[in-house]
């Protein structure tokens, strides 16, 4: 009947079913701590219309898109019910289907040296790692964790549940960085 | 009000509660408790004297409870008829009312509930709505920030018999507010709470914008919504009237509502829609125009008129567009809000009709009904015999039928609605429907299977919702099989299992059984009685093992005829997708199967007889060129 467009493609993924009972009330924005907080063009309603409307890049080129941690402070309040959390995560799996590439510095796991030890994936709260087995030079077909970009948020938990050293956030937050900047705060001045 | 209790000829009965009502149209018997006022209405003339000693002070409903009122009460100041009551559940019995009323000795503590017995010719019910409480939106804080009230307390402050006197003031610390907001869709428009519109709310908060902006110009009015809905005649103009005065309008559904603790002002946080941005705006008072609601009592009312609830609880009217003031019932009316939220002028022009419908009951000798009515045989009926049965009965969404043991089932005619649930129920094929008669459908499956029948779709409609959708799907030029043979019946619960035998040991290619949406049902509950009795066919036709697909359920309204071409489409596809050696060596091996729960047909007064006519027709059809 109607051409199968970005819409349909959420509608489709978990999360996304309730999309086209979205109003435009505003009331996800104005709860949203990342608005408040972070990012003044954060706008989830804004996305959804954008989705509607079929504005493909737009909405892959959106904060909103990528900003929003699954807080789910904003689904209680919906009056439709609309799972947001959830219609922005199905946007982004596609965006990264599409080749997106996310602005966010997701994790990276060190494939030399991952035991698969599985506690990386039992903490993350986005469900964005798995164990997979993979061909790796000099250690041949063996399961490692992988960390799925259109889902990671940079969160960090995995680094700091890694025994092994194996998955860290890149750049600004990678261990090195952050004790850095703890060793600063203790000593200010230098002195030790 | 005063002038109906003025008319002779209208009996007003205040403080009475209706608690059984029995009989049909014309020859109500209804039960009612007329609750004891402790003050006879035949020597109290109102004066007031009672309440004016009585020490007791209890929150006064009427007002919101913002004031209070005595035990020896009138519910408002225009009370009709103006007699006073005496609240036993305050009362202290210190007599003093007694003393303060005289020689009048109105005052009679040793009054009784009594029940009184009426003969009733037709009933309107004009039980009104009630409000949505917001006390669980924890969002907006009602009840825990004492300047966020609700419409109807900004009503009674409002109002100059109310306990301010008209004077608008916080209820924080009673200062006059100078930034008001109104909320809408309080609960309304929320699938948390209520789903549907409430109606009238747009237009009741910009009455009472107006109103303030009024009274008080200084003051800054906002209304944050989400639709301003204006639809009827005028509504718009006052809406621009109101833009005009300088009353603020904010798209954006407030998600929070803050509050500085000291100086109790508010805080409304909201995405204002038209700007794209996030907004906060501080307030002296907020009003929450809250949801309509069905009153509490509503399912209790339901039970008692033996009248259905649609979805959202409001009562079940006979029909959406054709008959809304009428119910499923005859003889019963509806009036104003307890049908479905509406405003002052929806609710007068239905009270006017329910009005004229009633009259219409009282000024006629006899009562048209249906022509399609149920018909009990009596030497049929088990029950005749002394067997317990009472199937009937149970089916019957209307209660038409009078069913002891040990007597032949009988079908109030008056009652009787025609959906033929109870023919199609009926065991021992005891009970006929009037038009829908056993041997004038078998004859038409019959008919309509003569030729080729493996090739042939029966399909079986409701008269309400699938048969108009089939009728939309023709007007409408969707395309669909050509192989579809439609039958019309009242309503799914006439769709007797025998039907689909028979269409079956005929050798029918596939059966589609539909009817109405559960909710669409104009039998109150008959397609629940009839998908139930397609569930059992389900089952029975699986452990057959019959090709899903040969019998389809389906529930079409009249407006879904792009859904009847489609599902006929997949029937189609379904039969087209079957060798045809298969599907005539499966209605083989069925048929005995299916002729051995029709054994009983011919025992059924007149279907031999039709079926012998219609013999005849099969015959003629057969002997055209090209049949097989």
């Amino acid at each position: 009947m109607f051409k199968s467009g970005l819409a349909d493609e959420v509608r489709a993924l978990p999360g996304g079913e309730n999309l086209e009972m979205c109003y435009s009330c505003g009331t996800c924005t104005s709860k949203c701590m990342i608005q408040q907080k972070l990012e003044p063009e954060y706008n989830p309603r804004r996305l959804l219309r954008m989705v509607m409307m079929e504005m493909r890049e737009e909405s892959f080129s959106n904060p909103t898109t990528w900003l929003c941690s699954s807080c789910d402070l904003c689904y209680p309040a919906c009056p439709q019910q609309i799972h947001i959390s959830g219609v922005i995560t199905a946007v982004k799996k596609i965006a990264v289907q599409n080749g997106q590439k996310t602005p966010l510095h997701t994790a990276v796991v060190d494939q030399q040296t991952c035991v698969a030890c599985g506690l990386c994936a039992e903490v993350c709260p986005y469900e964005a790692i798995t164990i997979e087995t993979r061909k790796l030079p000099y250690r041949g077909s063996i399961p490692v964790a992988v960390v799925d970009p259109g889902l990671c948020m940079a969160c960090g938990m995995c680094g700091a549940a890694c025994r092994s050293n194996s998955i860290s956030i890149p750049a600004d937050y990678s261990d090195e960085n952050v004790v850095e900047s703890i060793w600063k705060w203790l000593n200010p001045e230098g002195a030790l | 009000m005063v002038d109906a209790a003025r008319q002779p000829l209208i009996e007003v009965k205040a403080y009475t509660e209706v608690e059984k009502v029995e009989g049909f149209v014309g020859n109500f018997k209804v039960t009612l408790r007329e609750k004891a006022k402790y003050v006879r209405a035949d020597r109290c003339n109102g004066c007031g004297a009672c309440a004016k000693v009585c020490p007791i002070e209890v929150p006064n409903y009427f007002e919101m409870n913002l004031a209070p009122r005595k035990a020896a009460y009138i519910p408002m100041s225009q009370s009709v008829p103006l007699i006073y009551n005496i609240d036993m559940d305050a009362c202290i019995h210190c007599y003093k009312c007694v003393e303060a009323c005289g020689p009048l000795e109105a005052i009679d503590f040793s009054m009784q509930d009594k029940i009184v017995e009426e003969e009733i010719g037709a009933i309107v019910v004009a039980t009104g709505f009630s409000h949505f409480d917001p006390t669980p939106m924890e969002e907006y804080g009602y009840n825990r920030y004492p300047n966020v009230i609700t419409a109807m307390e900004m009503e009674r402050l409002n109002n100059s018999a109310g306990p301010t006197a008209g004077s608008l003031i916080r209820p924080s610390d009673g200062k006059k507010p100078q930034k008001l907001a109104f909320i809408n869709c309080v609960g309304s428009r929320d699938k948390r709470f209520v789903e549907s519109c409430s109606n009238f709310c747009c237009m009741y908060s910009i009455k009472n914008a107006v109103l303030v902006k009024q009274m008080y110009p200084n003051i800054d009015v906002t209304i944050y919504y989400m639709d301003i809905r204006t639809p009827s005649k005028g509504y718009e103009e006052f809406y621009n009237r109101a833009r005009a005065m300088g009353i603020h309008f904010i798209q954006g559904r407030p998600a929070m509502i803050t509050e500085d603790s000291e100086t109790h002002n508010l805080f409304i946080h909201t995405e204002d829609i038209a700007l794209g941005k996030v907004v906060e705006h501080e307030y002296d008072m907020v009003m929450l125009n809250q949801a309509a609601v069905p009153q509490p009592d509503q399912n209790h009312m339901s039970s008692v008129l033996n009248v259905a609830q649609s979805p959202g609880g409001w009562f079940m009217e006979y029909h959406p567009k054709l008959r809304p003031m009428d119910s499923p019932t005859d003889g019963i009316f509806f009036a104003g809000a307890c049908q479905g939220p509406k405003d002052i002028p929806a609710s007068v022009a239905q009270g006017s009709a329910a009005a004229a419908r009633a009259s219409r009951v009282l000024h006629s000798k006899t009562w048209q009904i249906e022509p399609t009515i149920a018909n009990v045989w009596p030497d049929r009926c088990v029950s005749a015999q002394g067997r317990a049965c009472g199937i009937c009965e149970r089916s019957c969404p209307y209660g038409a039928i009078d069913y002891t043991q040990g007597k032949a089932a009988e079908v109030i005619t008056a009652k009787c609605h025609g959906c033929g649930a109870c023919v199609a129920e009926c065991p021992h094929d005891a009970i006929t429907q009037l038009h829908y008669t056993d041997a004038q459908i078998l004859s038409q499956i019959r008919t309509l299977l003569a030729d080729k029948p493996e090739k042939k779709i029966l399909a079986l409609r409701c008269h309400w919702c699938s048969y108009g959708g089939a009728d939309l799907a023709g007007t409408s030029h969707f395309e669909y099989t050509s192989n579809e043979r439609g039958i019309k019946v009242m309503c799914s619960a006439r769709m007797d299992a025998d039907f689909i035998y028979e269409a079956y040991r005929l050798g029918a290619g596939a059966v589609l059984y539909s009817g109405c949406h559960q909710q669409d049902c104009h039998y109150i509950t008959g397609q629940v009685i009839g998908a139930k009795r397609a569930k059992r066919l389900e089952t029975i036709f699986e452990r057959m093992n019959m090709t899903p697909g040969r019998f389809r359920v389906e529930w079409i309204s009249a407006a879904e005829g792009d859904k009847y071409a489609r599902v006929l489409n997949e029937m189609q596809a379904t039969l087209d997708a079957m060798p045809e050696a298969d599907l005539l060596a499966e209605i083989e091996r069925l048929r005995p199967e299916m002729a051995k729960r029709l054994s009983r047909l011919p025992n059924i007064p007149g279907v031999q007889r039709a079926l012998d006519h219609t013999q005849v027709v099969v015959n003629t059809i057969l002997s055209r060129e090209g049949a097989q």
